[in-house]
């Protein structure tokens, strides 16, 4: 149970939404768009990994070898 | 009070991933993902403790294992592809959603057909 992984994501979300204000507002539309695919890439690694631990527990406890 | 827990972090999960949605649908998404799965692998840990219990059940009553295992399997990819589904739909895929839910119904057809073909065989060595 670790709630940190949560918290994580949100926080990558909440920054990157930030960036994405700051960079529109000073006009630099294309970094607005890079920053926001630098924030999802993060996520999606840290949700990947996530998903990889529950795949590999599901097959052990649910014999899905 | 372990379901305190469980309760305590599906609200924090929900609460932030209803904030971070507003900004950005992708990341909200993303949030409310490893909300479900840190509570699935939570109860998972439970369940495995049960599902092993029954086995050692099965085992003492010469149940043949390749019966329950399958039934297990069945569970298994009943519950994997409910979860994959709920979380299609809640991005807003709900075609992809309904694909997934077709495929589990495959897989798990695929999966119970030698029980099938075991009771038809039972029936027919039955009739004379």
């Amino acid at each position: 149970m670790n709630i940190e992984l949560i918290f994580q994501i949100a926080g990558i979300g909440i920054i990157t939404s930030i960036f994405h204000t700051v960079l529109k507002q000073a006009g630099k539309e294309e970094y607005s768009v890079i920053a926001t695919l630098a924030g999802v890439s993060l996520a999606l690694i840290v949700v990947i990994r996530l998903i990889a631990e529950l795949l590999t527990s599901v097959k052990d406890v649910f014999f899905l070898h | 009070m372990e379901i305190l827990q469980i309760v305590g972090v599906g609200l924090a999960g929900a609460v932030l991933a209803v904030f971070v949605r507003e900004r950005h649908k992708e990341l909200g998404i993303f949030v409310s993902l490893a909300t479900g799965v840190i509570i699935f692998l939570f109860a998972l840990q439970k369940a495995g403790a049960v599902l092993e219990t029954l086995v050692q059940l099965a085992a003492r009553a010469n149940v043949n294992m390749f019966y329950l295992v399958t039934v297990l399997k069945i569970m298994g990819i009943a519950y994997m592809a409910e979860f994959g589904a709920q979380i299609c739909r809640d991005a807003g895929e709900g075609s992809t959603a309904s694909k997934i839910e077709f495929a589990a119904k495959i897989l798990v057809m695929v999966m119970a057909l030698p029980i099938i073909v075991a009771i038809l065989e039972s029936i027919l060595r039955l009739i004379p």
